[in-house]
């Protein structure tokens, strides 16, 4: 499937994993973020990754529970970023590039100081 | 003939891995209760895990979707991540009941204390997981938990009646079994199905084909790995009912203890068989508690969408190799605390069973989605297979925690 061509948001956007240029799993896409006005062509603005994004998808005791184990990051990817969406969304470069990878990076200095990682 | 030894191995490393310290407590209990009467239930179950086992590695395959991303990405965030923290919490649980099963083995073969036994178990598992790739933790227990086939060959010497044990096949209620015994008779149908079809069988299952790269050119292996291996799998389980029935039911025994299997062996064949014995119940339950302890870290990473994955170094996957360690500390620590391993294999075939329905609903869901699945999407027997399948781990999710309540854990 092309970004461009048509895509049921809910059942083929959201809740997917995003994996980028190199095949790096980079999180899932939370949620979708639209622009346009009354009157006006709706468009996919982008997609909204990281805890953040659960706020209006969660009830609050979840939120709060999820938030405080994983923080509350929340990193918006362009949608002209997308190459192609399949049983999961491609990006057109490394994850790093959009500030995907972060935490992963960070933990990933942590995990690299005992041997034979 | 790369392909042959491909599906050899696979078979084996099923048939192996099939066995847990849930299926040793439960088919041991049940023979020395039911003699063969429930040796239908064990059939049954060991379809049933055929059926969602081959769909998931087919799922795995073609749409590329482990169970965890299937789960999210159908159920929804807010269901799937009540399902998400029930399936770690029945994973966790049983990776500590486990983890006590090994230590009781080490008890019983080396003479070690229970708790340091424990703990010397949980750092071996670490360092294997940490230093090992997945295939080689997958083939490495799969095979030395061979040593289980032990219980098979215990069971043809000691010379079962085997008209009745041929009988025991077909879905039955002994006629003797009624009021309290009758709910301890569910139980243990229910129990056993649990068993055998763990959730964290098709977790690991899915995983492992995405880990390894299937795709349509494995979907061969995929079927009979699942329909062979796990036939032969349940052959052992079967084994280890019959040998309870022969050895423990006319001498009253009710085998409490996660060690007393391997008594089975031990009988025939003397010092020889409790040795073997012990190391194919040692082998089986270490595989059994890695696989458990890694499902919990596959579960995360896949619904929040982290790098996962034992295909490549721990630090390349950090949160996961994080989670899996974290897994393992908490399940040690459980066990440190004391609490029977019985009890813990009590709570977790229970839990279990209600957490199955919510994790094969996706599954059965995207395995008729032509979109994802393309040629390769259930056909009709499929269907009717996993369906049938469904309905029945639903009435046993229903049944569960009635009958265990009802039966005293089945103590009635």
């Amino acid at each position: 499937m092309k970004p461009e061509g048509p895509l049921k948001l809910v059942g083929e956007v959201r809740d997917l994993q995003i994996i980028d240029s190199d095949g790096v799993h980079c999180g899932i896409a939370d949620d979708v973020e639209c622009r346009g006005a009354p009157g006006k062509e709706l468009v996919l603005n982008a997609l909204l990754v990281g805890p953040g994004a659960y706020q209006h998808r969660l009830p609050k005791w979840a939120y709060a529970l999820i938030t405080f184990l994983f923080g509350d990051r929340l990193v918006k990817v362009p949608w002209s970023e997308v190459s192609h969406v399949t049983g999961h969304i491609t990006l057109k470069n490394p994850g790093a590039s959009y500030g995907l990878v972060q935490t992963e990076r960070r933990f990933e200095a942590i995990v690299k100081k005992v041997p034979f990682a | 003939m790369s392909n042959i030894l491909e599906i050899t191995l696979g078979i084996m490393t099923a048939m192996g891995g099939f066995v847990d310290v849930s299926e040793l407590v439960f088919t041991a209990q049940a023979g020395a209760k039911f003699l063969y009467a429930l040796i239908w239930v064990i059939v049954l179950g060991t379809i049933i895990i055929m059926v969602f086992g081959e769909m998931s590695g087919r799922v795995a395959a073609i749409a590329k979707q482990p169970v965890f991303n299937l789960m999210r990405q159908r159920l929804g965030l807010k269901f799937g991540i009540l399902v998400l923290i029930a399936a770690t919490i029945v994973n966790l649980i049983t990776c500590a009941a486990e983890i006590g099963g090994i230590a009781i083995v080490l008890q019983l073969g080396v003479g070690i204390p229970y708790r340091l036994a424990a703990c010397l178990a949980t750092i071996g598992l670490i360092l294997v997981v940490w230093l090992l790739p997945f295939k080689a933790i997958e083939r490495i227990f799969g095979l030395l938990g061979l040593f289980m086939i032990s219980f098979m060959v215990s069971a043809a010497a000691l010379h079962p009646p085997w008209n009745e044990v041929v009988s025991g096949l077909v879905p039955q209620i002994p006629a003797h079994v009624s009021g309290a015994e009758l709910l301890t008779f569910g139980y243990f149908i229910v129990a056993i199905i649990s068993a055998v079809v763990f959730p964290y069988e098709t977790y690991f299952y899915s995983s492992g084909a995405v880990e390894e790269h299937w795709s349509k050119k494995d979907l061969a292996i995929n079927r009979v790995t699942t329909i062979v291996g796990f036939a032969l799998g349940s052959l052992l389980a079967i084994s280890i009912l019959i040998n309870a029935a022969v050895l423990f039911a006319p001498r009253h025994i009710d085998p409490q203890m996660v060690g007393t299997p391997a008594l089975q062996v031990a009988v025939p064949f003397g010092t020889t068989g409790l040795i073997l014995a012990l190391l194919g119940m040692f082998f089986a339950i270490a595989g059994a508690a890695i696989e458990t302890c890694l499902c919990c870290a596959y579960g995360v990473s896949q619904f929040f969408g982290w790098q996962w994955g034992r295909y490549q170094p721990p630090s390349a996957a950090p949160r996961f190799t994080l989670f899996w360690l974290a897994t393992f500390v908490i399940a040690n620590l459980i066990v440190l605390t004391g609490i029977d391993p019985l009890n813990l294999v009590e709570y977790a075939v229970v839990s279990s069973i209600i957490v199955i329905p919510f994790s094969y609903l996706p599954l059965l869901l995207i395995a008729n989605d032509r979109k994802y699945m393309g040629s390769q999407v259930n056909g009709q027997y499929a269907n009717i297979l996993g369906i049938g399948s469904y309905a029945i781990v639903v009435i046993a999710a229903i049944a569960a925690v009635p009958l265990y309540l009802l039966s005293s854990g089945g103590q009635q």
